[in-house]
């Protein structure tokens, strides 16, 4: 038997294209789409300036109960009628929320790409927001939090972006809300939000082939019956970093893994480090071969996996590293997790990691970007951050250029090992005092 | 309707070996997946050794012969691709989708793992490989609420012995009990290249592709006998509904009703396909609509039915839904019980087949929207199937399916008398 030995050399590399973007304003709203010939499948989504950041301070969860409200009648039908009617087409109202904006979209075969729009459009504009169905939805939104906070993870994120942004902000309160700041909305909260967010035009975001649609009609059925112009954004924030390390313990009794998430406050998406910063994370924590994954998985065995990354919306940001670790080796896992992100910091990355690196996020580029559900997403980046239609190219140039030196000052600069926030959700009275022990920092019992 | 769900070319050959190659050229962008079907799954382990198959599956990232440990990923990672792998009861499949230069490159490493693990395999990475599978054991299964449904329902719905009575993941004991000899043995006997397909999709020809796959895995052997799973087509009836409950630290009643069905890629599962659509996808179908919309006993985000698509013995059917505030298990168990009844006793409408029916268009052009999702479901079919060309049957069987279909679907595979049923309740609050 003879297996090849020698690893083969790349061939020819063809160059990957972003499909070719489309801009049109049409009756009073903009359509931004992508062209992709011969896919039977096309996505529309309509982008709103709701996210969660146009959430008032004490009313989070806000977005997500309209979300589900949208779908409980129309002015022109019922409940049971608009979900036969949308579903007979093949989609489902998927909706969805980040800090910067509201996103509902359809996903069908292409000819039926206009019945959707008009629907995704009368559930948006048109919602009969009954108060009896507004505050039933409200209701199990409230009940559909508290148990995913039965889960590991929620208790611990909010746990984290209270502390690093401060619970009096808006953005330091769970992004979707928490179980009682939902069940305390009243209709009015919901109603107020819908007429001040939803009846603004927003942009339609369109994936597919345009052969076969007509942009101009889309554009109408989702922007019909309209009005009032975009509200200008709001700038960074400046957030302060933390003076000492220290340590957040969630009590979750009986558990037999402990929830890390660490984190410190970062820049937000128009950084000019943005790149260097993207590259430090991802040799740090952000690929299977990553830093944290090689040593505290495959070198200890101590987790299935541990991610790290820098993740910015347009007014904040913050650097994560988050995993489930095996109780008995809580303490130890939190010190070597700690280890390299001050490795990282003080040493900077190799030429041979950032190679891994750089090729990695730039190849991803053209690997994931493939469905028509990718592709409205990478648009919905554009609009939301302002970029230019070559921004795929212009971002590939540029992963692929980022040398040793840039991104190790980028890892000096935005990493921040002695601001910390270290969050451990697990069976507090298993694992306190050998995190006492560690001498990583204060630790201080946290109740979200 | 369409005539094809697979408007795409195929090619395929056999290498000398056994090896069966399977190609789509598609040159819409410039990334190719590569997809490897191995015909092993946890349905082929014995006694003892629960969880094997799976842990194995790690075992294939940590090096071969000519690949240190760790380069594995490293390599893919560092061409700019995606990789991963997956076992189910069935099989175990490998993949990874590249920028399409990078092609050369993972024919070789999927070659160097197919024919020289063994040489690299050590304690050492059994040992750490084992740790992390026994964490992914405890972070997917026993650290959240409900985690170990699928450990539960499996043996209550396949008898001992059955290729289907254990959960891929494994028990403890088996994992603490892995020796090295057996995972060497293992790979011996099934990681062959006439137990396996490979598959590409995307920027590449299948001249091209053939003669690599000839270049880099035409010298590993084939292996003259492979051991088949135990047959476990033939499932005897409980002839007794079968009911477990179960108290645990959970947020709410939830209760799982499951039947055995028929396999997948049968007539009698395209039906049932449809009919899991009917009764368990979106806010139009009928769990929705009783139980969360109706009569509110469910939460309305947490009701589902689903096939799980599995071949060698009859697939099951799960149906699921969590308990709104103040409902008791009970309540909603009968309320799901009584919904899954109906579907034999009361008709599918035209409107309710229509919807199913676009909703299962659009999951398909979905799957096939991206090469990698091509090259799992070639891999599929012509592992399964003995030819990947069948594939493009699906969709036209699942829009050739009659209400009456369904409702005789429903009398005779979902019976009261063959159900399982399981119910978690919380735990009582001081």
């Amino acid at each position: 038997m003879s297996l090849i030995a020698d690893r083969p050399g790349p061939g020819l590399a063809r160059l990957y294209r972003f499909p070719q973007v489309v801009r049109r304003d049409v009756a009073g709203g903009r359509v931004v789409a992508a062209h992709l010939p011969g896919q039977n499948l096309a996505v529309a989504l309509l982008l709103l300036d709701a996210g969660a950041g146009r959430e008032p301070v004490g009313r989070e969860g806000l977005g997500a109960v309209l979300a589900k409200a949208l779908e409980e009648g129309t002015a022109q039908r019922d409940a049971t009628g608009y979900a036969l009617a949308i579903e007979a087409l093949g989609t489902e109202l998927v909706t969805g929320l980040d800090w910067d904006s509201f996103q509902v979209s359809v996903q069908v075969p292409v000819g039926r790409l206009s019945a959707a729009v008009e629907l995704l459009a009368e559930a948006v504009r048109t919602p009969r927001l009954d108060p009896d169905d507004v505050r039933r939805v409200r209701d199990d939104e409230a009940t559909a939090l508290r148990m995913d906070w039965a889960n590991p993870g929620p208790r611990a994120e909010a746990a984290l972006r209270a502390d690093l942004f401060g619970a009096q902000n808006r953005w330091g309160r769970p992004m979707y809300g928490d179980p009682d700041s939902v069940a305390a909305l009243d209709v009015e909260d919901v109603t107020v939000f819908h007429s001040e967010w939803f009846l603004r035009p927003g942009t339609l975001i369109v994936a597919g082939d345009l052969d076969r649609l007509d942009l101009d009609a889309l554009g109408a059925a989702a922007f019909a019956g309209t009005g009032g112009g975009p509200v200008p954004p709001e700038g960074p924030i400046d957030v302060p970093l933390r003076a000492g390390r220290r340590i957040l313990l969630v009590d979750r009794p009986g558990s037999v893994q402990s929830t890390l998430r660490l984190g410190h406050p970062s820049p937000h998406r128009a950084h000019p480090d943005h790149v260097p910063m993207t590259l430090a994370g991802t040799v740090l924590g952000g690929a299977f071969t990553s830093r944290l994954n090689h040593l505290i998985r495959e070198v200890r065995g101590y987790t299935y996996g541990i991610r790290g990354d820098f993740a910015s919306s347009r007014r904040f940001g913050r650097f994560a590293v988050s995993s489930g670790v095996q109780t008995a080796v809580t303490a130890p896992a939190l010190v070597e997790a700690v280890g390299e992100i001050t490795r990282t910091c003080v040493g900077g990355v190799t030429e041979d990691e950032l190679a891994v690196a750089r090729s990695w996020r730039a190849g991803q580029l053209s690997v994931e970007l493939q469905s028509p559900r990718a592709i409205a997403s990478a648009l919905t980046t554009l609009v939301v951050h302002d970029l230019p239609d070559d921004h795929h190219a212009r971002l590939r140039e540029s992963l692929l250029a980022a040398d040793v030196a840039e991104v190790s000052a980028a890892a000096a600069t935005h990493l921040h090992p002695d601001s910390l926030t270290l969050v451990v959700e697990g069976d507090a009275a298993l694992i306190r005092d050998e995190l006492t022990a560690t001498g990583l920092g204060e630790i201080v019992d946290a109740q979200p | 309707m369409p005539d094809s769900g697979y408007p795409w070319p195929i090619e395929t050959t056999r290498l000398d070996n056994g090896l069966r190659v399977v190609v789509s050229e598609d040159r819409t962008a410039p990334a190719v997946a590569v997809n490897l079907w191995y015909d092993v799954g946890s349905r082929h382990e014995p006694d003892g050794q629960t969880g094997f198959a799976h842990l194995f599956e790690h075992l294939m990232f940590e090096g071969s012969v000519n690949v240190a440990k760790t380069e594995h990923m490293k390599l893919v990672q560092g061409a700019g691709g995606s990789l991963n792998a997956t076992t189910n009861p069935d099989r175990t499949n490998y993949f990874e989708t590249v920028p399409a230069e990078h092609l050369e490159l993972a024919l070789w490493l999927e070659a160097d793992r197919m024919g020289g693990l063994v040489p690299a395999l050590t304690q050492e990475t059994l040992d750490n490989q084992r740790d992390v599978v026994k964490n992914e054991r405890r972070q997917r299964y026993e650290n959240v609420p409900y985690g170990d449904a699928w450990l539960r329902l499996l043996p209550l719905l396949y008898p001992p012995g059955h290729p289907y009575h254990h959960a891929t993941i494994g028990s403890m004991a088996d994992l603490n009990a892995a020796d090295l000899a057996t995972f060497q043995a293992f790979h011996r006997t099934y990681y062959a290249p006439n137990n396996a397909v490979l598959t590409v999709v995307g920027d590449a020809s299948a001249v091209e592709v053939f003669a690599l796959a000839d270049k880099y895995f035409g010298a590993i052997p084939a292996r003259e006998s492979i051991p088949a799973a135990p047959d476990g087509r033939h499932v005897p009836a409980a002839g007794a509904p079968v009911a477990e409950t179960v108290t645990a630290a959970v947020p709410a009643p939830r209760v799982f009703v499951a039947h055995r069905t028929h396999p997948f890629g049968t007539p009698g599962y395209d039906v049932l396909t449809v009919l899991a659509t009917v009764l368990g996808s979106g806010r139009g179908s009928r769990l929705y609509q009783r139980l969360a919309d109706g009569e509110r006993l469910a939460q309305p985000d947490l009701v589902g039915a689903y096939g799980v698509d599995l071949r060698h013995a009859p697939a099951p059917l799960i149906v699921t839904a969590t308990a709104r505030p103040g409902v008791t298990g009970e309540r909603l168990a009968a309320g799901v019980a009584e919904v899954v009844d109906e579907l034999a006793t009361v008709p599918v409408t035209a409107a309710e087949l229509d919807r199913a029916k676009a909703l299962l268009s659009t999951a398909w052009w979905r799957q096939m929207s991206t090469v990698d999702g091509r090259a799992d479901t070639l891999g599929r079919y012509a592992t399964q199937f003995g030819d990947p060309a069948k594939a493009a049957e699906r969709l036209p069987a699942w829009l050739a399916v009659t209400a009456e279909q369904i409702a005789e679907l429903a009398a005779e595979a979902l019976r009261a008398e063959d159900r399982v049923t399981l119910t978690y309740l919380p735990e009582e609050t001081a």
